[in-house]
């Protein structure tokens, strides 16, 4: 069943510079992706493709001066651009809950963290009094924080960075939301610590058959978290799929430059990729926006590439994707 | 040959009792990257901290170019530091604002009275577009600010470059060219590193050689390779194995083990891993574990080499 359907999503920012004059910001140029009950799929790309300002948009988060001049955003087959903050409220923290990357700020620093998850779900008119303190205690247990009787006691400043990232996963599961949306959800925290905190999230978004959108930079938390892929560049997804099938055959050249920067494929291949900057959003060109770093590009590329499908699955926005890379 | 740079039991006390370095030692010889890995709170930032001597060790020695640095004064320090330099994680905090791409790279061949002549060379040397020569660091991106910040390094031949965490504020793409600028500066000049990351494939891609920081104490040390392949101690294999390769169809072997890092204050007699450990032995906690030689030139901090009975059980998938 299909939780979130984002469909040709554009996002833009009219700012004025400091001469006064209005400039626009093209960050969504045609973001469409779904994600269903039981997959976990990974929004992964640069800085500055867009991947937290997708994640803010289905979330229904933004705000002037950013605006949708198109698009349509989907969840539990209804739309949700142009609801009312009211409205909103009745969805977000309660079927669809957000998890973001610094989790010592997102927490309340004067209150404990019993009383924090106890908030939530009286916030959402979920549960009350003791059944919301009974609940918030399992929640700390279902995402294994040791001892949660003691830690409901907790303040914020007492947690380490892996148990605090645990608790937001549990302000974020206490209402049993139907779609998780996780925000470089470990970036900052150790390897030992990301691994676990990593596998917890798992194991509940498969045993409660949730939805959840990963957005990483990290092609190891797509290659061993998440079933599908969507791979962001300049505002637009240039190639999805299952994960397999985009790592063992990437088809857009973006992505494939993507795979063979990691250090093991340095390794392996020697230098291959060349970086460069991603185009100006206040003055995107026509046509293809790689194709002033793609070691492929032709003439073809200056019109816009259509998504191609590689196989039933998996596609991607470029005119040689049907071709051998 | 003598080394770049020995470090010799250094230890380092924080203000307020957090002992951030115990007892490390290594060497780096010239031409050669040392890579320092660990977790956060492991002491490797304040390790490349006392190694270009910008603190000064509670205890232990530190030579450079076989010169005693340890207590030196800061004007006695200053001419050596042209060959003596670091490159920091965060550019923008590093590069003064209000000078321009070509002041900033001028400034410290001045020491040895360069131009703005020289200023051209040294940037296509980084393959920094001459245009940004004219432009304030706010107008560069991420990878070509750490390339102004690898400019000045070099500007002055250095012998030693401490670079700490020098890729990880930067896109996949962006860093593997900033890495591969630093491979080619040390091919043709022989500069020596000192690569301080968390990023275990980075590490792997640079050094020659590994060395393994746990709570301020080096548990492992040996050739990248032989570390990564065969790794000895305990702590070692369980930070490999947590570590996610970005390829699908390699399996997850991983090692579990219990918590996290415990606290730099009032650390235990013994191993500081052994509060964690599955192998722990009650002899692992009565003092600091010696090193026991694993392979040619890799060894590690743990009773149970002795006797080969240092392997975790094999891990499952947590798949």
């Amino acid at each position: 069943m299909t939780l979130l359907a984002v469909q040709d999503l554009h996002v833009e920012f009219a700012t004025r510079g400091l001469d006064n004059r209005l400039r626009v910001a093209q960050a969504l140029n045609g973001v469409s992706f779904t994600v269903a009950a039981g997959e976990v799929v990974g929004l992964v790309g640069e800085t500055g493709a867009g991947k937290s300002l997708t994640a803010l948009a289905a979330m229904g988060l933004l705000r002037p001066p950013a605006r949708i001049p198109h698009g349509s955003i989907r969840f539990e087959g209804r739309e949700i651009i142009g609801l009312s903050d009211r409205e909103l409220e009745k969805i977000r923290g309660r079927r669809m809950a957000m998890i973001v990357q610094s989790p010592l700020t997102s927490l309340d620093p004067l209150k404990r963290i019993g009383d924090q998850l106890v908030r939530m779900q009286r916030v959402h008119d979920t549960a009350h009094g003791a059944a919301a303190r009974t609940k918030a205690e399992a929640m700390l247990a279902a995402v294994r924080i040791p001892d949660p009787a003691r830690r409901m006691r907790a303040w914020p400043h007492e947690l380490s960075g892996g148990m605090a990232q645990r608790v937001l996963i549990a302000m974020a599961l206490v209402n049993d939301p139907a779609l998780i949306i996780a925000d470089e959800p470990t970036t900052g925290l150790d390897v030992t610590v990301q691994a676990q905190v990593l596998d917890t999230l798992r194991d509940i978004v498969a045993a409660r058959n949730l939805g959840a959108l990963v957005i990483t930079h990290d092609l190891g938390v797509v290659a061993h978290y998440c079933q599908r892929v969507a791979v962001m560049f300049a505002g637009r997804i240039v190639e999805d799929g299952p994960v397999r099938e985009v790592f063992s055959r990437p088809s857009h050249p973006y992505t494939r430059a993507l795979i063979d920067s990691t250090p093991g494929r340095i390794a392996q291949l020697g230098w291959t990729v060349t970086g460069g900057t991603p185009p100006d959003l206040y003055d995107l060109p026509q046509g293809c926006l790689y194709r002033d770093r793609c070691p492929r590009a032709a003439t073809a590329c200056l019109a816009a590439p259509p998504r191609i499908a590689v196989s039933g699955t998996h596609g991607a926005a470029c005119h040689f994707a049907g071709e051998a890379a | 040959m003598t080394a770049v740079l020995a470090i010799q039991n250094l230890v380092h006390r924080f203000p307020g009792g957090v002992q951030a370095v115990n007892d490390v030692s290594f060497a780096i010889a010239p031409g050669e990257t040392l890579g320092l890995v660990g977790e956060s709170g492991s002491g490797k930032s304040t390790i490349g901290l006392l190694a270009t001597r910008l603190l000064a060790p509670t205890q232990g020695r530190i030579l450079f170019e076989g010169q005693d640095i340890t207590r030196l004064s800061a004007a006695t320090l200053r001419p050596l530091r042209a060959r003596l330099q670091v490159v920091f994680q965060d550019p923008w905090g590093a590069l003064n604002p209000r000078m321009t791409i070509g002041r900033l790279l001028e400034e410290p061949l001045r020491l040895h009275g360069g131009n703005l002549a020289e200023a051209r060379l040294l940037a296509e040397r980084v393959r920094l577009p001459l245009a940004t020569l004219g432009r304030y660091p706010h107008e560069l991106s991420g990878g070509q600010l750490q390339r102004v910040s690898i400019a000045r390094a070099i500007a002055n031949r250095p012998k030693l470059i401490v670079l700490d965490e020098p890729t990880s504020s930067l896109d996949l793409s962006v860093r593997a060219g900033i890495l591969q600028l630093l491979e080619e500066l040390q091919r043709e000049t022989g500069v020596a590193m000192l690569f301080i990351s968390h990023d275990l494939e980075t590490v792997r891609l640079v050094s020659h050689r590994v060395a393994v920081l746990y709570l301020g104490r080096i548990v492992e040390t040996g050739p990248a390779a032989a570390l990564f392949e065969t790794p000895g101690h305990p702590y070692t294999q369980t930070l490999l194995s947590a570590h996610l390769p970005p390829d699908p169809f390699v399996a997850l072997r991983r090692h579990r083990v219990q918590g996290e890092i415990p606290s730099p204050i009032n650390l235990p007699p013994g191993c500081f891993f052994a509060g964690r450990c599955p192998l722990a032995l009650p002899a692992c906690n009565a003092g600091p574990p010696a090193m026991q030689p694993l392979a040619p030139g890799q060894e590690a901090a743990c009773l149970r080499i002795a006797d080969r009975t240092n392997r975790l059980e094999p891990a499952e998938d947590p798949a």
